[in-house]
């Protein structure tokens, strides 16, 4: 800044600034170069804020600016009163408070009272009743200060305060509290105290009401804290009352950088950099930004630590810190390697269900790699508030980046990266995959570098474009890239390179103020707020962005156990896919759960393959599926000795026929969407009931019984009458036979169904009030996991697979996955004896397992149990818990998460007991450290907020709701929403 | 110039060390001086002689008490590693005796234990290095092996689950423990290509694999601390090692 040692080495992404004193030096001075300035600045992508106690007229007559965007520019006038928004055709009135008739008498009196108190100690002053929601009152109506200019403010104090000791008035802190005593005895319930020196002002709003309509705005737009800079000039506290200036250093805008150019005669205070020289400094700080923002430079993240999430560093955790960061708009991802990649890097493009026609996920060209010529470990971190990944290299010396998978502009990537020029270049922008086995190709053409990888029937290519500046010995890189996927033998260039132009005629500010929103959006139906326990809520969060990153929402999607965040198996979908993954995204972003349900319904020709091949009937999905929806499930492995280990999942974990089946009924009880099980998904419910009927057989008394099928707890491998599959195969069975009888009420094959749904045997023992997890399990060694080791432990590595088999101990939640799914079909009450008997038996040695046990130990009142699984789950990609997410990000336990939070400590759930189309039950159950937990959703096509605290549950709803709460009886609620109490012992404890 | 340097006594195991000090030479792709320490000037060292002439290996003798003459030779700046052996007795294998021993705690440099059965002759083509998992030591180890080794040799890298690393989960074990064994490599031995996973005693896993996979050499990093825990282990390997033990000190924070 000419005449300032101060740089600001940042680039912001919206300006909040005052106007008289700060802009312009008063407001009859001549603003062209600043309307200029200002038009510039939204041209650029800026966004400004023009705060000031003035009106709008005497802003706008003097600015005149007439901006075209796409940075915005708003007129926030009235001290706080008034928001007009400026284009090209002028000033629009945005928003107004508009005071009662009550209020401004209110304010009236106050005034009166005030100005009254003051002249019954002798002192003269005037009041200025003209002002919109506000009353004035001068405290030095004399010649010679009627209109003092800013720089004057030190002089003007001293006048002040010499006049106000005159009368015995300390200064004019005191005068503030005269006013705001008045203003209560007025019955203002909120008023706004504020001075200029010169004046008091009563007022309804003040400069935090402009800043708090400012952040907001922003907000919506992905733009917070540290992407915002406030401008003032009075910041101090003149004459021991707060400058102005400082109310716009909002609570929302923490973080923000606050800067002064004012005279400041008492100080400033932090976080406030006082930099001075008037308006001539302020506008050479927008100069500042206007060449950063031409010049290319990397826009900066807000590292909130609400929403920041640290990448691990150094050598071993390189390539977790690549999965954690991976960044995904659902239909492409890419893993958060370093742009120079380095020893045992995996750079991972995926594209969602780009299987190769072996089943495997083809990799595609790794677009975000530059050639460093120094080792640089500079810190990493993913933004999940804006789906950023920023590296923050020493200024001057280091790297820094920041790259994005656009969510509104789904074939759109881009990065910018900036540094020394010597101590980087851009390289090839296209590079081969980790995985050695993929053909790579890439060409220079259409002013760009487009290449691809092939696999068997499928190809990905993209294509990129690099621009690159150098100022000052400092290099930066901006690239941008599109992609594309086919099938084989046709060429994914063309589309690649088309997407590349669209993506370049937008830009890489644009793309990234458009993806920033459309992230901001996103949260709008995610939010997770768990007062009390920072590090559970920002994991939370974790697990929502990945999810959220996971799916695409529209077309189909599959979504694979480590979704496309890397090579482990190899992305099959298995039932992670629709039992954990699919009931957070149809609560978080529905859309995205229909396309899940979407790549099942695409299958169900398969499935009916793979049951006719078997000599059944109906569709059996398989448990592993990719691409066609043929079985891919590895049927062995080759042991490090040779040996044959038969995989025994594929032939017998049958159940994910039901998970199918449950994943469409939950969506449409979730939803309301009814019609989704009358017409797309009538026949993932049908025919995996028809499966059943046929699978199962029937016994001499006409029992009917299902062998050979594996549970979820995979430590016994083979079974019989495992009671999770039957139980859930009986729901389909009956869920099947609903809709057949729907249609044809005479139907008798549902009649046949529901026959032998209820003939089926489950493992219920009535005398022992517990579920047998499958026939013979009683009768196995009854060890308990407090005899073996901690959970979570792999205790088949540490016992041995034969004698985990021949115990009690299991891997996972097994019997209990039964009253998560479908507590309608276990007996009341049975939920506490058998947590009671089978979670001293778990070992947790699945992914899948603790999350869902923290729900249903929340469910059954155990609170502080849960907490400790809940944390578990939360953190087992985080803090690399299973030593395997370098090999990807485990989707299932973050879905897990999700529902930990909202069916287990929040209890919510549609609500079945009285039909009703858009019922809500709620029933929160939090451990202690817990103050308060809140999640917003959309349900029954509509955005739901719940907020839970020890006493009371807060409900904001966009329609009206029946609301259960505890063990109440349903009342309505909202819009806006109701709050309701809970009556300690009124929750329930479910089945 | 660096050189191996091979403690040669004059007892049957002295050929055997000799031999596989050569190799151990072309490995790393230095020369070989043979050591002799003898009590007395008197002492008969014929046997010794023949066979470094033999060999075409220079021999040096020097004289006084065995522990600290080895020790002073082999600390000089130009050894770059010793090789020593490992004697029989009638009561079984014994590791090392109590020279052998007193010079491996006191040398900061790595040392080739032979035991008395190994089978002539000897090449190294196959290593068997077990890995702990932790981060410093696996360092250490790669970082001195990558300096040693000049010639083009197979690495296996063996892990023994504890305590500490069990996995807490495999999801699909047989695929889960791939993924964690690949990883592992990742972490502490990039240049391997193979990695096995055991669960058990460690000095029996060594042993079992190194037979498994027909290693013809077993590098173990410790921290000369014979009072740790992993000295045990270092014990353990080398009095149920069929094949020559390289021991590398390392740096241990938990030691």
């Amino acid at each position: 800044m000419p005449g300032c040692d101060f740089r600001f080495d940042e680039t912001f992404e919206a300006l909040i600034f005052d106007w008289d004193g700060t802009v312009v030096p008063d407001r009859q001075a001549d603003a062209t170069a600043q309307r200029a300035r200002v038009e510039s600045c939204c041209k650029a992508g800026l966004n400004l804020f023009v705060v000031s106690g003035t009106n709008m007229e005497n802003i706008d007559r003097q600015l005149r600016a007439r901006p075209a965007g796409p940075g915005r520019l708003f007129l926030c006038c009235n001290r706080g009163s008034e928001i007009f928004e400026v284009s090209v055709d002028g000033p629009v009135l945005r928003n107004r408070r508009t005071a009662s008739s009550e209020e401004n008498r209110a304010l009236d009196r106050a005034a009166e009272l005030v100005v009254g108190h003051l002249g019954a100690v002798g002192l003269e002053t005037k009041l200025i009743s003209d002002r919109l929601n506000r009353r004035k009152i001068d405290l030095i109506p004399i010649t010679g200060w009627a209109d003092p200019k800013k720089a004057d403010i030190a002089s003007l104090t001293d006048a002040v305060r010499s006049r106000l000791a005159s009368v015995g008035i300390g200064d004019l802190a005191e005068v503030v509290s005269i006013a705001n005593e008045a203003a209560r005895t007025a019955g203002l319930v909120n008023p706004k105290i504020t001075s200029d020196v010169k004046h008091v002002e009563i007022g309804l709003t003040d400069k935090s009401d402009s800043a708090r309509f400012a952040a907001a705005w922003l907000a919506d737009r992905g733009i917070t804290g540290a992407l915002v800079l406030i401008g003032g000039d009075e910041f101090g506290s003149p004459g021991g009352v707060a400058g102005s200036d400082s109310l716009m250093m909002v609570g929302e805008l923490a973080r923000a950088t606050v800067v002064s150019v004012g005279e400041e005669p008492g100080g400033v205070r932090d976080p406030v950099v006082h930099v001075g020289g008037g308006p001539e400094h302020f506008a050479a700080l927008l100069d500042e930004q206007l060449a950063r923002r031409t010049a290319r430079r990397t826009p900066r993240i807000d590292a909130d630590p609400a929403w920041v999430v640290p990448l691990p560093t150094g050598r071993t955790k390189e390539r977790v810190a690549e999965a954690l960061g991976t960044l995904g708009n659902g239909f492409v991802a890419t893993r958060a390697t370093r742009e120079e990649g380095g020893p045992g890097a995996s750079p991972l493009l995926f594209v969602n269900g780009a299987y190769t026609d072996d089943g495997h996920l083809l990799p595609g060209p790794n677009w975000t790699g530059l050639d460093l010529h120094e080792k640089d470990s500079a810190q990493r971190t993913i933004d999940l508030r804006t789906g950023t990944l920023a590296r923050f290299g020493r200024e001057g010396s280091g790297l820094r980046s920041l790259r994005f998978i656009s969510v509104t502009h789904p074939y759109a990537m881009a990065m910018r990266a900036e540094g020394p020029a010597v101590s980087f270049e851009p390289g090839d922008p296209l590079r081969g995959p980790a995985s050695r086995d993929v053909e790579f190709e890439s060409d220079d053409r259409d002013g760009g570098r487009v290449g691809r990888t092939r696999g068997p029937g499928r190809e990905i290519a993209l294509a990129t474009r690099d621009r690159i500046g150098i100022a000052d010995s400092y290099r930066m890189v901006e690239r941008l890239a599109g992609w594309s996927t086919t099938g084989a033998e046709k060429d994914a260039r063309p589309d690649a390179v088309q997407r590349l132009e669209a993506a370049d005629a937008m830009g890489f500010d644009a793309l990234l103020a458009a993806h920033r929103q459309g992230w901001a959006e996103r949260w709008k139906d995610a939010e997770v707020i768990i007062e009390g326990d920072p590090a559970s809520q920002l994991a939370a969060r974790f697990a929502v962005f990945q999810l959220l990153s996971a799916a695409p929402e529209s077309q189909e999607s599959a979504v694979g156990a480590r979704g496309l965040t890397g090579e482990a198996y190899a992305g099959h979908v298995f039932w992670d896919a629709d039992v954990f993954v699919l009931p957070a995204l149809t609560a978080l972003r529905p859309a995205a759960a229909l396309a899940m349900l979407e790549y099942r319904i695409r299958r169900l020709p398969a499935a009916r393959r793979a049951a006719k091949s078997l000599g059944w009937r109906g569709a059996r999905f398989p448990w592993e599926s990719a691409g066609d929806g043929s079985d891919v499930t590895p049927r062995s492995v080759r042991g490090r000795g040779g040996e044959v280990i038969p995989i025994t999942t594929g032939p017998h974990e049958e159940h994910i026929v039901a998970d199918v089946a449950w994943a469409a009924a939950h969506y449409a009880a979730w939803t309301g969407d009814q019609g989704f099980l009358a017409g797309a998904g009538r026949d993932l419910v049908i025919e995996t009931a028809r499966f059943w009927a046929s699978r199962i057989r029937t016994d001499a008394e006409g029992h009917g019984h299902l062998d050979g099928v594996e549970g979820p707890d995979e430590y016994h491998e083979v079974v019989d009458d495992n009671a999770f599959t039957n139980v859930m195969a009986r729901w389909n069975l009956k869920e099947g036979a609903m809709l057949l009888l729907g249609a044809d009420p005479s139907s008798r094959e549902a009649r046949g169904w529901l026959s032998l749904a209820a003939r089926l045997v489950d493992g219920w023992s009535a005398s022992r009030g517990l579920y047998e997890q499958f026939r013979g399990y009683f009768e196995l060694e009854p060890l308990l996991m407090s005899e073996v080791a901690s959970p979570p432990t792999a205790v088949d590595i540490l016992l041995g697979a034969e004698q985990v088999a021949g115990s009690q101990l299991i891997k996972q939640v097994d019997v209990l996955m039964l009253h998560h799914l479908v507590p309608d079909e276990v007996p009341a009450g049975s939920l506490g004896p058998c947590l009671a008997f089978y979670e001293p038996r778990t070992a947790h040695g699945s992914s899948l397992s603790p999350a869902i046990s923290a729900s249903l130990l929340a469910r059954s009142g155990q609170p502080e149990r849960a907490l400790e699984l809940f944390r578990m789950a939360a953190h087992l990609d985080l803090d690399d818990l299973t030593g395997t997410t370098a090999g990807g990000l485990h989707l299932a336990t973050m879905g897990g998460v999700w529902q930990a939070l909202a069916f287990g400590f929040l209890g919510i759930s549609p609500d079945r007991s009285k039909g009703e189309r858009a019922a809500l039950a709620v029933d929160p159950c939090l451990p202690d450290s817990w103050t308060s937990l809140g999640l917003s959703f959309r349900m029954y096509g509509h955005r739901v907020r719940v907020r839970a605290d020890h006493d009371k549950v807060d409900i904001s709803c966009e329609v009206p709701l029946l609301v259960r709460v505890g063990d109440a009886a349903p009342a309505a609620c909202g819009p806006p929403g109701a709050s309701f109490r809970l009556v300690p012992g009124s929750t329930r404890r479910r089945r | 110039m660096s050189v191996i340097m091979a403690a040669l006594d004059t007892t049957p195991v002295a050929p055997v060390v000799l031999e596989t000090a050569i190799e151990f030479g072309r490995l790393t792709g230095n020369d070989v001086i043979a050591l002799h320490v003898r009590s007395r000037a008197s002492d008969d060292i014929g046997i010794v002689e023949a066979l470094a002439a033999r060999s075409g290996i220079p021999l040096r003798v020097v004289e006084g008490r065995a522990r600290s003459a080895l020790c002073d030779v082999l600390g000089a700046p130009e050894v770059l590693a010793a090789v020593i052996g490992a004697r029989a007795t009638v009561t079984g294998r014994r590791p090392v005796g109590r020279t052998a021993r007193h010079v491996l705690e006191q040398i900061d440099k790595p040392v080739l234990v032979v035991p008395p059965d190994v089978v002539s002759p000897v090449t190294f083509r196959r290593l068997l290095v077990p890995l702990e998992g932790d981060e410093e030591s696996s360092r250490q180890v790669l970082e001195q092996l990558g300096i040693l080794l000049t010639a083009e040799v197979e690495i296996i890298v063996l892990h023994v689950f504890t305590h500490g690393t069990l996995p807490a989960m495999l999801d699909r074990p047989v695929r889960d423990l791939e993924i964690w064994g690949n990883e592992f490599l990742s972490r502490h031995y990039p240049p391997a290509a193979t990695i096995e996973l055991r669960q058990g005693a460690v000095a029996r896993r060594v042993a079992e694999v190194s037979g498994e996979h027909g290693a013809d050499l077993v590098v173990l990093s410790w921290s000369r601390n014979t009072s740790a825990g992993r000295a045990a282990v270092v014990q353990g390997v080398l009095g149920a090692s069929a094949v020559a033990v390289l021991l590398f000190p390392v740096k241990r924070l938990s030691e």
